[in-house]
């Protein structure tokens, strides 16, 4: 395929995958135009717009929306870079050393297939319905997710690669930095998209929990008193959080494993 | 000598072969009555031979004979089970920058440029970021990759990507390189300059070449000496030494007639 092909068949990917949900928005602005839903339970496209302008404009609940977005994003953000960060170290050493991995076995096995969400109760005893318990709840979501990958990872690295890293001279450490750590790299930013994802949820489900602040807590509060056209714009807000940061995190995997699935 | 080949008996003393060359310089790698087993699946048994600085040493043998297995010993990747395998008068005991493996698939880091690729062996010996780009750019000159320094492999033929598994073995300096079948996958032509560029590289470097192949005609260009791997579980293999022309990179030998006279020797041997 030559450059001027490679660029058309971009620019028609790009062009369908953005004519796709306009077409959805069309199909229910027409069913709401044409009475076949109701208000409360679909409401149309464009009252669902106005109630987000009305919301960026003057808040919801007494604060700004953006404040609810910040409060959002500070709790996923926080729990998701510690809980990556704690879960990548972890699933490394296990990967690395059959010690570390026996100790570590049987404790995050149990943990792993328990959903998060049937965690809720016990968080709540132990933590309060504070940000400690939100925070922690997607922090532990997130360092599972990403301790299975980056185990996995390591796994990836090739028998010849490693053989001739060692016998080029590379000690331990370099053997793991040079060699494996490049060569699970392509699995732990697959697990960093699977692992936002989860986040999110997770983040939703936790600010459901209570508090007054929150993407969650205003998706709860308005269904509470029936603002379906408020429902649907926070979710809208969380699903385009969501699919910005999948997309951005799409984009540095590419750039930071550009040599994946190029041999 | 007369003949191109001369066959030694299978099961020739190890001692006479442990006199690797006449001139007498003291092998740089020697097996001595090593055995391997898999497993307690044992696949070859008393093993000797030495190999004389600077020779190139052909393994040829049928599949599964064990060629790899030998290399993989002699790289360190594997303990053999019994006797001792030596390199420059020390047991071997585990990989070292002093026997380089070219790979049969290179076996590159995906993940970095040529010249990282190349000058690994420096960066793991804590050279400087300019010497390593130095290193790298010699050594892709050498090869014949000079303005590839900063592609990644995926970016290069196979056959380039051969070269740069040369060039990162080079690099190292190492006073034993062992090759497994590392030009089977290419096509004749870029095979034949790759056979030519390592007897160059011999010729230039004084390194000390393990080259297994299937392949007859690879062997008798390549090699000073051939063993042809038939019986390993009893150590029995036949030599042949190779006696062309310098410079050994002509491809004027490819149709010498000791050339071709070997080639027909050791081919009868295999099906006799
Ligand atoms: N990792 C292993 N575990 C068990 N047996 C093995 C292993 N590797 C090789 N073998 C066995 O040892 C024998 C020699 O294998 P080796 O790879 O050295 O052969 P080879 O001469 O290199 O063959 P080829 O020309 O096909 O590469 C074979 O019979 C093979 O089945
Ligand atoms: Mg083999």
């Amino acid at each position: 395929m030559n450059r001027s092909d490679e660029r058309r068949e971009r620019l028609r990917y790009v062009l369908v995958a953005t004519l796709s949900p306009l077409a959805i928005l069309a199909l229910w602005a027409f069913a709401a135009a044409r009475g076949w839903t109701s208000p409360i339970i679909l409401p149309p496209p464009s009252a669902i717009w106005a109630s987000f302008l009305d919301m960026a404009a003057n808040g919801y609940s007494g604060v700004s929306l953006w404040t609810h977005v910040a409060a959002s994003l500070a709790r996923v953000s926080v729990a998701y870079v510690a809980g990556a960060a704690l879960g990548v170290g972890l699933g490394l050493l296990r990967g690395r050393s059959r010690l570390i991995d026996a100790v570590l076995l049987a404790p995050a096995e149990l943990l792993r297939p328990i959903p998060p969400l049937g965690l809720i109760p016990l968080f709540i005893l132990w933590f309060g319905v504070g940000e400690t318990s939100k925070v922690l709840l997607i922090f532990l979501s997130v360092l599972l997710i990403m301790m299975v990958n980056a185990q996995a990872g390591v796994r990836a690295s090739s028998l010849d690669s490693l053989r001739a890293a060692q016998s080029m001279g590379a000690n331990r450490w370099q053997v793991f930095r040079f060699v494996v750590l490049p060569s699970a790299l392509p699995q732990i930013m697959t697990g960093l998209r699977v692992a936002m994802g989860t986040a999110l949820t997770i983040l939703v489900a936790s600010e459901l929990l209570g508090g007054d602040r929150g993407l969650g807590f205003l998706i709860l509060d308005a269904s509470s008193f029936f603002r379906t056209t408020y429902v649907f714009a926070g979710v809208a807000v969380i699903g385009l959080i969501g699919l910005a940061t999948d997309r951005g995190l799409a984009w540095a995997g590419r750039r930071i494993v550009h040599w994946e699935g190029r041999r | 000598m007369t003949a191109a080949a001369r066959p030694l008996p299978s099961h020739e003393p190890p001692d006479a072969l442990l006199q690797a060359k006449a001139d007498g310089a003291p092998p740089v790698l020697k097996f001595e009555k090593v055995g391997f087993s898999y497993d307690g699946r044992t696949i070859m048994r008393d093993v000797s031979f030495a190999v004389a600085p600077g020779d190139i040493l052909a393994l040829l043998g049928p599949s599964g004979c064990g060629k790899t297995t030998i290399l993989n010993m002699v790289a360190g990747f594997l303990r053999p089970t019994a006797g001792v395998a030596v390199v420059d008068g020390r047991e071997i005991t585990g990989p070292g920058p002093d026997r380089g493996v070219v790979f049969q698939a290179a076996a590159l880091f995906d993940w970095m440029t040529v010249a990282e690729n190349i000058a690994f062996s420096l960066r793991c010996a804590g050279a400087r970021k300019g010497e390593r780009r130095a290193v790298a750019e010699e050594m892709a000159a050498l090869v014949g990759l000079t303005g590839f320094e900063d592609a990644y492999p995926y970016q290069l033929s196979g056959g380039m990507r051969q070269r740069v598994g040369l060039a990162r073995v080079l690099a190292a300096k190492p006073k034993v390189m062992l090759m497994d079948e590392p030009f089977s996958a290419l096509d004749v032509q870029t095979r034949e300059s790759l056979q030519e560029e390592v007897l160059r590289i011999r010729d230039r470097t004084g390194c000390t070449i393990l080259f297994v192949t299937h392949a007859i005609d690879e062997a008798a260009f390549l090699g000073d000496r051939i063993f042809l791997l038939n019986d390993l579980k009893a150590g029995a293999y036949d030599t042949f030494d190779v006696d062309l022309p310098t410079p050994r990179a002509s491809p004027d030998n490819r149709l010498h007639p000791s050339f071709l006279r070997l080639r027909e020797t050791i081919y009868r041997r295999m099906r006799h």
